[in-house]
């Protein structure tokens, strides 16, 4: 069940992800509405964070293309930010919250440039919405796992994007945080921003989100969480994969063939 | 001797001059650059750089015929590079990990340099003295016009550095978010391995190939002890670097048969192990200190709680209490309770007798609180973990000693000021 959104703030087409020359997202084809809290939802293993990663052009596709706004990403990226894995970077990096938060300010202030106060003053205000601004000057190795995440989460802030993907926000917070950070979101999406959230709770996932995508590998579903969340679907992405799909994926990587003809 | 150290610290002579500024600025500037090299976790492929440079200098020379730096540094540099993307691509496309990668690389690369070395010494070529220099450095070989082309390559590289400094940082400690902003990240990668390559090739000259590698990253590991503070951390590895590079030329200039690399390594190596042991923070004597301070404090606070506890079963909190009442209470060698005893005293938490000691007021108030959080946490226990009641005095031994004036706070108003413990002991408040 994959339906069309009205007005689409990205567009993803016929997109194929190998990873060791095993395909890891399948034909992908979707449309997300603007303004929406959007779920990406799927076992583990399903491509998830892939799927975002490759719309912000950290993994190149086998085939097919994404377009945000209508546009493609290179000539928008100032108005779409990532938040990566909180598990990604090392957090015994010398740095301090606010150094991580102005990180947020680099492509606007530019390369070879210097930060501006303004760009200070727009970090400040990211760490006050999430509630961060007491440990601005906490060396990040001392923060807890939802602080880590809050202060990923003033990083994109600072972006002042109109788009945010962000991947697992909710992997392993506290209660308070995961609170916290969806009252956020929802402000949000209140003013007319659209946020994406790879997300692996189900329970959560029906109060949270407006939209919601099921990937298992392929595409399940994609629509509003009452068209999407019925058992059936359910049941397709997490009663396991489809054998065959897996069959012929493990026959591309240990025959080392490819998933798409070059030309 | 004196008078030779002396002399050199005048700075007089123009060579000692040369040789001083060329060793600092070499230093200091890799250990800059090294500092990235820390951050992105690449020690080890630096070291197979600095190794399999050898062959590009021998393979310069031979070409050349001079031992020209504008000659040797191109080779040096391509061979660096050369054997960075080897490591890379062996990586990728083949079942071996990048350690292994690493160490073929590293061994292969130097081995063939010893080889045309040695072909290159037995050649008959006059101009082939002092090449062997560059295993393991010599400061005091370096020319006045050597060292005006190293300067200014130093000096690039730390340029480069400062310009692009929070884009470095960024990559280093976030690539996928960099790369997600637009930044050039394979450029920017490319720049900073370029970097590296180069601090190497201009390094050797003072330091040598086999040792190079100490030099990128024992300044940033030293630092790193002292600050959480980028920018600091990487002036600190300069300065480290730079006193290091400093030691290199005085023993080059005392000591001409020397070689110089392992002078300044153990040198960088010196700070590494001061900080090590004595930073504060994260030095290990700091955290020693920490650990025994603490256990003086868990046995202090034993003794008071003993105290109370005797008072307890007296029902008489003012009673005097013998040195074999408390070590019945808490088993410890009577000595060792005696010099607590004493400190206690001291503190005001007891007051000795002809007979023994009895607690005064504070000592009363501070072992009555002990035992409140005993209590309280056992109760905690129980009720909000369904911890068996006899599985919970061990925990609250420990907890007792730790718990925040909050936390008790929190304790009390969340058990709702219990009278009892699981043991049906009474909680004393005040």
């Amino acid at each position: 069940m994959i339906k069309e959104a009205k007005n689409p703030v990205l567009e993803i087409h016929d997109l194929t992800v190998t990873y060791h020359k095993k395909p890891v997202l399948w034909d992908i084809d979707l449309t997300i509405p603007a303004g929406s809290l959007t779920g990406i939802i799927g076992p583990n293993g399903a491509g998830k964070s892939t799927l975002i990663k490759t719309i912000m052009g950290l993994i190149k596709p086998s085939s097919g293309y994404s377009k945000i706004f209508d546009k493609p990403l290179d000539e928008v990226r100032k108005r779409v930010s990532y938040v990566p894995q909180r598990g990604s970077v090392d957090w015994d990096f010398p740095a301090s919250v606010f150094d991580v938060v102005l990180m947020g300010r680099y492509s606007d202030a530019g390369m070879f440039k210097r930060i501006r106060k303004a760009d200070r003053e727009l970090a400040m205000d990211a760490l006050q919405k999430v509630g961060m601004e007491k440990f601005s000057k906490r060396q990040i190795s001392e923060l807890s796992g939802g602080q880590q995440q809050r202060v990923f989460l003033a990083r994109a802030l600072a972006q002042h994007a109109d788009l945010y993907f962000m991947d697992e926000p909710f992997a392993g917070v506290d209660a308070a945080t995961e609170n916290a950070i969806i009252d956020l979101l929802h402000e949000m999406t209140g003013k007319g921003k659209t946020v994406v959230v790879v997300h692996h709770d189900l329970q959560s996932a029906i109060k949270y989100f407006e939209w919601i995508l099921l990937l298992n590998t392929r595409l399940v579903a994609s629509g509003p969480v009452t068209e999407v969340f019925t058992s059936e679907l359910l049941q397709k992405t997490y009663g396991g994969k489809l054998t065959l799909l897996t069959e012929i994926g493990n026959l591309l990587q240990r025959e080392g063939l490819p998933a798409r003809e070059t030309k | 001797m004196y008078e030779q150290i002396i002399d050199f610290l005048s700075l007089s002579d123009p060579n000692v001059r040369t040789v001083v500024l060329g060793s600092i600025l070499l230093t200091s500037s890799s250990a800059i650059i090294g500092a990235f090299t820390f951050l992105r976790k690449k020690a080890l492929v630096g070291d197979a750089v600095a190794h399999s440079v050898l062959p590009g200098i021998c393979l310069a020379f031979m070409i050349g015929g001079a031992k020209d730096p504008l000659i040797l540094i191109p080779g040096a540099f391509l061979a660096g590079w050369l054997s960075m993307i080897l490591i890379d691509k062996i990586t990728l496309h083949s079942r071996i990990k990048e350690d292994t990668a690493i160490g073929m690389v590293l061994s292969v690369t130097f081995g063939l340099g010893i080889l045309m070395l040695t072909f290159i010494q037995h050649s008959g070529n006059a101009n082939q003295s002092g090449l062997d220099h560059f295993l393991f450095g010599k400061a005091a070989a370096m020319l006045g016009s050597d060292v005006i082309i190293f300067s200014a390559i130093a000096l690039l590289m730390v340029l480069t550095v400062s310009f692009l400094f929070k884009e470095f940082a960024l990559v280093c400690f976030d690539r996928e978010y960099a790369s997600s902003m637009g930044l050039p990240v394979k450029r920017l990668d490319f720049l900073m391995t370029s970097l590296t390559v180069l601090a190497v090739v201009i390094g050797i000259q003072a330091v040598g190939v086999v040792l190079m590698a100490a030099m990128l990253i024992t300044p940033a590991a030293a630092a790193r002890f002292w600050t959480d503070n980028l920018k600091l951390m990487i002036i600190m590895a300069a300065v480290i670097g730079a006193v290091s590079g400093f030691t290199g030329a005085l023993v080059s200039y005392l000591y001409p048969s020397m070689p110089t690399g392992p002078w300044i390594v153990v040198v960088a190596s010196v700070f590494a192990f001061i900080s090590f042991f004595f930073a504060p923070k994260k030095g290990i004597l700091q955290y020693m200190i920490k650990q025994r301070r603490i256990r003086l404090m868990i046995n202090e606070e034993n003794i008071i709680k003993a105290g109370y506890h005797i008072g307890e079963d007296r029902k008489d909190f003012t009673s005097s209490m013998t040195a074999t009442d408390l070590i019945r209470r808490r088993p410890m060698p009577e000595s060792k309770l005696k010099g607590h005893l004493a400190k206690l005293t001291r503190q005001g938490y007891f007051r000795k007798h002809s007979q023994g000691w009895e607690l005064t007021n504070a000592g009363y108030k501070k072992g009555s609180r002990l035992v409140r959080i005993h209590r309280l946490w056992e109760l905690y226990l129980t009720e909000y973990l369904n911890i068996a009641s006899d599985h919970v005095h061990e925990d609250a031994e420990t907890i007792e000693h730790f718990i925040t004036p909050e936390l008790e706070k929190q304790l009390e108003q969340t058990l709702n000021y219990p009278s009892e413990d699981p043991h049906q002991s009474k909680i004393p408040y005040e």
